[in-house]
């Protein structure tokens, strides 16, 4: 190991973390701590927050069975998109990794995949109504063709609009690190399997899936992260007909009844790091970002 | 020969360590070093890797500091000095060469860090790239350029700062066998033209016997012996030394007497040693460890079971290779395998093969004793991928 | 054969069965795109769905005009700005602070478990937060401040995570050749790291630029009274009813693509020049 070049001094490296150091203590730990305080404040209708300490808002959310019911909802649509992203993201990411045999043609297929990402949410999720909709493109098709008579009124605006909209989303967020886990695979170890006697199938259970383990349970938390956490695609794409966790706090905020959005919202979080915390567990996610 | 104009380097470039250590953490990876290398003269550090070897030179440049210890160049004690003001240059294993400037911007970078202007530095720049017949590729960039193209990119750019003592760290290892043996050549030839100091890291020996004149063999930190190529190949102080330098077997027996300047031992087997020595004599009873090169003994197949003679063993032939003008004899003496290299013509004219019996023998001239006694196991051989030399039968007879 | 990289013999049928897969998915990702695309050039009949009839450029010119619903010009003169200063500034700190974690240091770890938090956290709840810290503060929300701030908040690990990267591959050897020829540590910053590293830094602006301009929920509370693009497109979409909102849409996502295209070939003309095709 080395020890660096004498030249630096043990301050330099305190002054180059201050503006990150900075930044995520106001726009950050500030904020969620705040979030977590005002929770604890009291409403009062046409003043707004008064800072009394009381947990009525909590006991509010959670004898309330509509919460109980939008979250269960929540976790219903994560748990299919993350499904599905996961079918989906891993074999794209096995494609580009195994199956792309010029290097160049796969970053470039990779690059392919991620474009869309850095275009904007809500155009990419208004983008399915042309589609889905009653005289959408799909609908017009398939009447065209005769496999139906009249327009399906459930591909858009239902709790399937809103799955193609998350899977459409989301899906990149599985593919980069599971990518990134696949492609440090060493490849002569698979070849060393398929040597031993092992099927294709074999080798992708037995080698392939532990392997990209990492990648997945990242992925897996960004998945699970942005679809628990996201609003305006569920109401959007449903046409309020779905709820989720986040609907009721936007509710609330109509309201500026901040404090119990804020609870509603330190529940989601708890509920969001809950699951956060059982995927650190499984694997070592510093070792795996900073490699 | 035109250097070009650069700060003039303070004089001489000797190099004095004295007790020189380095530790990270637990580990030790310099322990209390002491050499001097005379100004002027080409001085490889030789050994295995984590001997210490990249360290001491790393320290010497002024990228890795001492724990404890100097270490002066000229004169001058040098530990916390800048690697620049210290008059040293480093020349890396992966040559390090900027990939986003072109050879000659490479070249020319000490130059830029000295404030010389655009023009001037160029200048140099390319009369330096002449000097090592590299002008043609200026305008490339390092990815263009082969391994030896790069080498030779990385010395000039080096060598315009001009330092008092060159170090270079494995500067062969990443080149292929035929541009490695020229590179070696050109390497020799520049140290005699520059007449600087050279401090050269490697682990092959072939490489430190044919270019240095001071080799330095380490092992764990420590200077096991420091010398001429000659001497150390011919006369290796310890057991280690002698297995890694390769070429010797490494003998083992009990002193049985000394008498007018002969030192008698009992070895494993019956077999007898006498060794001239003009030394103290030690003691009866005292273990002695000795080496006789495998080029220097004498093979001839055991027909006749004579009595055995001084200087001798005898053994079972376990395997034969060839190498070229030699044939190596792998024989197995009873306790540890011992080896001969045979010439190509002797061989021919009484060829041995696997389980022939044979003596071995050679003169007393041509033993060598050394300084600690062989632990048998407790070292690897290093040299020409042989199997241990011990003769551990070979003990307290 | 899954994995075999010397023996080039023919696909098996897993290749095509996985590239049809791959074909699907990319259609899936770009259809409703190419497809609003399309329609933005819809006709006076302004229909919202398929077919096109009587191309024009009309509801292109709509957006242009602010009407009561939304005022998309202003909110872009406001947004394009904001990403590029939150592009500028998260490759500085993102730089900065990926220099600082090449060494040990006390809360090294909570920093950068920090950092990683910040992107796990809902959007919602941090805007929320940003919104009450400021309140707290007795600051109004406003464009350069709470809404920087909580883009920062988004963009910044992932800038970081970039430059650990990027950092992490940097041979030492480089900085110690150029401390080796006489430069002090800020000559080889200037003339050794950061020209090598810059690829790394255009992402770095790529992802700052683009998550900023896209972002919306962190947004949502901290911008103040004026909106920023993605919010006004928020707004319209629950308001306008016609391929107006597809035009806009083409026009944004046509700037996305420019970003997109200026970063990329950048990073690919640096990475030619450097081997030496120019």
């Amino acid at each position: 190991m080395r020890s660096g070049p004498a030249l630096q001094s043990p301050w330099s490296v305190y002054l180059q973390i201050a503006p990150l150091s900075l930044v995520l203590l106001f726009f950050f730990v500030f904020p969620v701590a705040l979030v977590i305080l005002v929770s604890f404040f009291h409403y009062q209708m046409l003043v707004g927050m008064v800072p009394r300490f009381t947990s009525k808002n909590y006991v509010d959310l959670l004898s309330n069975p509509t919460t109980w019911a939008l979250y269960l909802s929540t976790v219903k649509f994560t748990l299919i998109v993350l499904a599905i992203t996961f079918v989906l993201g891993f074999w794209i990411a096995y494609f580009l990794v195994f199956h792309v045999r010029n290097l160049l043609v796969a970053i470039g297929l990779f690059l392919v995949c991620t474009v869309p990402f850095w275009t904007s949410n809500i155009i990419r999720m208004i983008s399915w109504r042309p589609v889905l909709g009653k005289e959408g493109l799909i609908n017009s098709g398939l009447i065209k063709v005769g496999l139906i008579s009249h327009p399906l009124n459930w591909l858009l605006f239902s709790d399937f609009s809103v799955v193609v909209a998350y899977v459409h989303l989301f899906t990149l967020f599985m593919i980069v690190p599971i990518f990134n886990s696949m492609a440090r695979i060493d490849k002569s170890l698979l070849e060393a399997a398929i040597d031993a006697g092992a099927t294709r199938w074999g080798v992708v259970w037995d080698i392939v899936l532990p392997l990209s383990k990492t990648g997945i349970a990242l992925g897996a938390l960004f998945v699970v992260t942005l679809t628990m956490g996201d609003f305006f695609v569920v109401t959007v794409i449903s046409g309020g007909l779905s709820g989720s966790a986040t609907s009721e706090i936007y509710n609330d905020l109509q309201f500026l009844n901040y404090p119990r959005a804020a609870a509603n919202a330190v529940i989601l979080l708890i509920v969001v790091l809950m699951i956060a915390a059982a995927i650190f567990r499984l694997v070592d996610v510093r070792k795996e970002l900073v490699r | 020969m035109n250097r070009p104009s650069a700060s003039p380097s303070p004089g001489s470039g000797e190099i004095r360590l004295v007790n020189l250590t380095k530790t990270f953490g637990v580990t030790t990876a310099v322990d209390k070093i002491d050499l001097t290398i005379p100004h002027g003269s080409y001085c490889c550090l030789l050994g295995p890797s984590g001997c210490g070897k990249t360290t001491i030179l790393r320290m010497i440049a002024g990228h890795e500091t001492p724990t404890a210890g100097e270490i002066y160049i000229g004169s001058e004690m040098v530990v916390g000095k800048s690697p620049i003001a210290r008059g040293t240059a480093l020349m890396f294993q992966s040559y390090a060469l900027f990939p986003h400037l072109t050879v000659l911007d490479n070249v020319a970078f000490s130059l830029k860090a000295r404030k010389v202007g655009k023009d001037e530095r160029r200048r140099q720049a390319e009369e330096m790239l002449r000097r090592v017949h590299l002008h043609a590729l200026k305008d490339r960039m390092p990815a263009q350029l082969s391994g030896g193209q790069q080498q030779r990119v990385a010395l000039a750019r080096s060598l315009i700062t001009n330092p008092r003592v060159l170090l270079l760290d494995e500067p062969l290892s990443a080149l292929d066998e035929f541009l490695r043996l020229r590179m070696r050549s050109e390497l020799k030839s520049l140290q005699s033209e520059l007449g600087i100091t050279f401090v050269h890291v490697t682990h092959t020996q072939p490489e430190a016997i044919a270019l240095a004149d001071m080799v330095v063999v380490m092992d764990q930190g420590r200077i096991d012996q420091a010398g001429s190529a000659n001497v150390i190949f011919n006369r290796p102080k310890t057991p280690y030394v002698a297995r890694f330098m390769g070429g010797q077997n490494v003998l083992t027996g009990t002193v049985v007497r000394t008498a007018d300047g002969v030192l008698r031992l009992k070895g494993a087997n019956g077999a007898q040693f006498e060794i001239p020595t003009n030394q103290a004599a030690p003691p009866q009873g005292f273990v002695v460890s000795f080496t006789v090169r495998r080029d220097h003994i004498n093979l001839r197949k055991n027909l006749d079971n004579r009595a055995a003679a001084p200087n001798e063993v005898r053994g079972v032939v376990e395997a034969t290779e060839y190498q070229g003008s030699y044939i190596k004899v792998f024989i197995d003496v009873g306790g540890g395998v011992f080896v001969a290299n045979v010439s190509d013509r002797d061989f021919s004219a009484d060829p041995v093969e696997r389980g022939d019996a044979v003596v071995a023998s050679w003169s007393a001239a041509d033993t060598n004793i050394l300084t600690s006694v062989d632990e048998g196991g407790a070292g690897e051989p290093y040299s020409d991928a042989a199997p241990a030399t011990t003769i551990e039968g070979l003990e307290k007879g | 054969m899954a994995g075999s990289t010397t023996s080039y013999g023919p696909r098996p049928w897993t290749f095509y069965a996985l590239a049809t897969l791959f074909t699907l998915f990319v259609i899936f990702l770009y259809g409703p795109m190419i497809a609003v695309l399309i329609l933005a050039f819809q006709g006076p009949s302004g229909s919202l769905d398929f077919p096109l009839r009587h191309p024009s450029l009309m509801w292109f010119a709509e957006v242009f005009h602010p009407h009561r619903v939304g005022d998309v010009v202003g909110a872009f003169e406001r947004s394009f700005p904001l990403a590029l200063i939150v592009a500028a500034l998260t490759v500085l700190i993102s730089v900065s602070a990926g220099f600082a974690f090449r060494r040990r240091f006390v809360g090294s770890t909570l920093i950068f478990y920090t950092a990683v938090a910040s992107l796990i956290v809902p959007g919602l709840v941090l805007s929320i937060g940003i919104l009450v810290t400021f309140r707290y503060l007795g600051l109004p929300a406003a464009w350069y401040s709470s809404a920087l701030g909580a883009h920062l908040s988004w963009t910044l690990p992932f800038g970081l995570l970039i430059m650990f990267a990027v950092l992490g591959r940097l041979s030492p050897s480089y900085e110690e050749a150029a401390y080796d020829l006489g430069a002090s540590k800020w000559q080889a910053v200037r003339w050794v790291v950061i020209p090598i590293v810059f690829p790394g830094m255009i992402a770095v602006a790529l992802f700052g630029f683009t998550l900023s301009y896209d972002e919306f929920p962190r947004s949502w509370l901290t911008v103040g009274s004026k909106n920023t693009l993605p919010l006004e497109i928020w707004t319209m979409t629950t308001n306008v009813t016609s391929p107006e909102l597809y035009a806009l849409g083409a026009m944004t996502t046509f700037v996305s693509f420019l970003a997109i295209g200026i970063a990329l070939s950048s990073i690919a003309i640096i990475q030619r020049t450097r081997s030496g095709r120019k």
